[in-house]
């Protein structure tokens, strides 16, 4: 009987956290279905009493507004994908070689991407920026994406991985006579494919969200990412306009919470990968 | 004579798959780095055509005590360790608490309230600053709202302290705790079950068997999720930047948006950058110290 009371009290408080965790976010999505008049009220309201799409078309659809989101949007993910695929593909190719080929100086090799990892970005952002003024690379993908390929991150993440990669695989395919370029492209790809996802998800989800770097290298208002978009709407014309505010916010959560979802088993890997090692 | 060259040539085809990495490792964060310390040693002005070289200057005027930039750096500097001293605890005790509770619920509901915990982690943290603007206004937000209702006066969450730390810690909290909470309910896991059984046959309690048993268990975690949020904190940027401003005053300013402002508004990107080697410095030396205070001597890093 005890023991019965002590889950449910337990169950009870995991609701009310839960409750602490949605709340904000069904409060976003309630506002962004009302005017401004009545978000400006305030009130307890979560129905909007006058229900209302226009801040949606308006930020989608109204003419000559200073809101390409549409722009951001695409901007966001193609950045995303570019970057994640160029991650992706360099980090696995190095990976594996440091790990299992003969690479001349490896260990040290290693050892230099690995103790980058301590190093906050606060150090190389305005080199960065002034690298890519210099070459006239400012407000291009270019600066979006490529900084993102240094972090050594995904090195490491599958360095672990090929560590433990059985070799009789390998032993196989050089007996059928392969190069070391047909045994990663078809026998070490294939069954790293999980490890490969975890990074993918990792790598898109910092890029997406990523909000200093953007900021700073972006200042057309075509060349925004949907997150410092948003905050020059927030500073700009849609300022205490919080129905148009909540839209927009809406609108940029929905693809990312979508991937995380899918993702989410992937990303927990990643994370408890990286956390214990 | 054969054998060499066979090597040779294998040594170089090896080389070839870390040739895409090392390129951009070199291009975006190497070279970056001397380029760094480079502007550092200069008298360097977004707007002027020359930029003399000035030595360890940038860096003697920021400890030069008085000066202006040493305000900044400095001031900035105590924000930053504000937010970190506010924030950093409650990551760690809160991410924790969560993980045990998650782990103390019937198997069945578990990874519902998991996911649900872990949902704003994914969420930009603009998106968080102008969402947890809206809720915490002072009078159309939420959060006041619902206070009055409760008979007790608005508050003004954003432009008063404390409750201008409280608002930028709770938004933090609430945005990145899942990521701790992950990392401690792999680690709690992890301990091996014939410990608590042992221990349930000395009849222990629930608070002695977490004493005894889980704490000295996680250790290691707890060390690793300690230094992460630390080194996260330092970074704080789009909280204050979105929601306060810096405000009331420049209380909230912290260290990062004192090298924006100095770079692109001041556009002294020489004294700039040096004030970002040294933040830079500080957080690595404030993880190396965390890391030896907390390892114990028979290194149970792994």
């Amino acid at each position: 009987m005890k023991q019965y009371g002590k889950k449910t009290f337990l169950i009870i408080l995991a609701t009310v956290i839960a409750a602490i965790f949605l709340i904000p976010l069904l409060w976003m999505i309630s506002t962004s279905f009302k005017n401004d008049f009545e978000a400006i009220a305030g009130g307890l309201n979560w129905i909007p009493k006058d229900f209302t799409w226009e801040n949606y078309t308006y930020t989608l659809f109204s003419q000559g507004v200073d809101v390409p989101i549409f722009t951001w949007m695409f901007n966001s993910i193609f950045v995303g994908i570019a970057g994640t695929v160029i991650i992706v593909t360099v980090d696995a190719m190095a990976a594996y070689a440091l790990a299992r080929l003969d690479v001349p100086f490896k260990k040290t090799l290693f050892s230099i991407f690995i103790s980058t990892l301590m190093i906050p970005f606060v150090i190389t952002f305005l080199p960065l920026y002034m690298q890519f003024s210099n070459l006239g690379l400012l407000n291009t993908y270019a600066a979006l994406i490529f900084p993102y390929t240094a972090n050594a991150f995904g090195v490491f993440l599958l360095f672990q991985f090929f560590k433990g990669f059985p070799k009789e695989l390998e032993e196989a395919a050089v007996l059928d006579g392969a190069n070391k370029w047909k045994i990663f492209t078809r026998v070490v790809i294939p069954s790293a494919r999980p490890i490969m996802w975890t990074l993918a998800i990792f790598s898109f989800m910092q890029i997406y969200n990523d909000f200093l770097w953007p900021l700073v290298a972006t200042n057309s208002p075509e060349m925004r990412t949907i997150t410092t978009g948003i905050a020059v709407m927030q500073q700009g014309s849609f300022v205490s306009s919080y129905g148009k505010l909540m839209a927009l916010t809406t609108i940029a959560t929905v693809p990312i919470l979508i991937i995380f979802l899918i993702g989410q088993k992937q990303l927990i890997k990643g994370i408890t990968q990286t956390g214990i090692k | 004579m054969y054998n060499q060259k066979t090597t040779l040539k294998s040594k170089f085809t090896s080389f070839l798959f870390v040739v895409p990495y090392l390129f951009l490792f070199i291009s975006f964060l190497f070279f970056p780095l001397l380029y760094g310390i480079y502007i550092s040693f200069h008298d360097y002005n977004l707007l002027s055509q020359e930029n003399p070289f000035i030595g360890l200057e940038n860096y003697m005027e920021i400890f030069s005590f008085g000066s202006s930039l040493s305000d900044l750096f400095f001031e900035g500097l105590w924000k930053t360790i504000q937010f970190v001293i506010y924030s950093v605890p409650l990551l760690v005790i809160i991410g924790l608490g969560l993980a045990l509770l998650l782990n103390s619920l019937p198997g069945k509901i578990r990874g519902l309230f998991r996911t649900i915990y872990f949902i704003p982690y994914a969420i930009s943290v603009s998106v968080i600053s102008i969402l947890f603007l809206w809720i915490l206004d002072t009078n159309s937000g939420l959060l006041n709202n619902f206070l009055m209702k409760l008979g007790i006066s608005p508050i003004a969450w954003l432009t008063e302290l404390p409750y201008a730390w409280i608002s930028i810690v709770g938004a933090t909290i609430w945005w990145t705790i899942g990521f701790n909470m992950i990392i401690f309910i792999n680690a709690l896991n992890e301990v091996p079950e014939e410990l608590y059984e042992a221990s349930s046959i000395d009849g222990a309690g629930a608070w002695s068997n977490f004493i005894h048993i889980t704490l000295p268990s996680i250790r290691p975690i707890m060390l690793f999720v300690v230094i992460t949020s630390t080194i996260a904190s330092f970074n704080v940027y789009g909280q204050p930047y979105l929601m306060t401003r810096g405000g009331p005053g420049d209380s909230t300013e912290v260290l990062l948006m004192s090298i924006v402002d100095q770079a692109f508004n001041q556009r002294e990107l020489g004294s700039a950058s040096a004030m970002a080697i040294l933040m830079a410095l500080i957080m690595i030396v404030v993880s190396i110290i965390q890391f030896k205070i907390s390892s114990p001597k028979k290194q149970g890093g792994n």
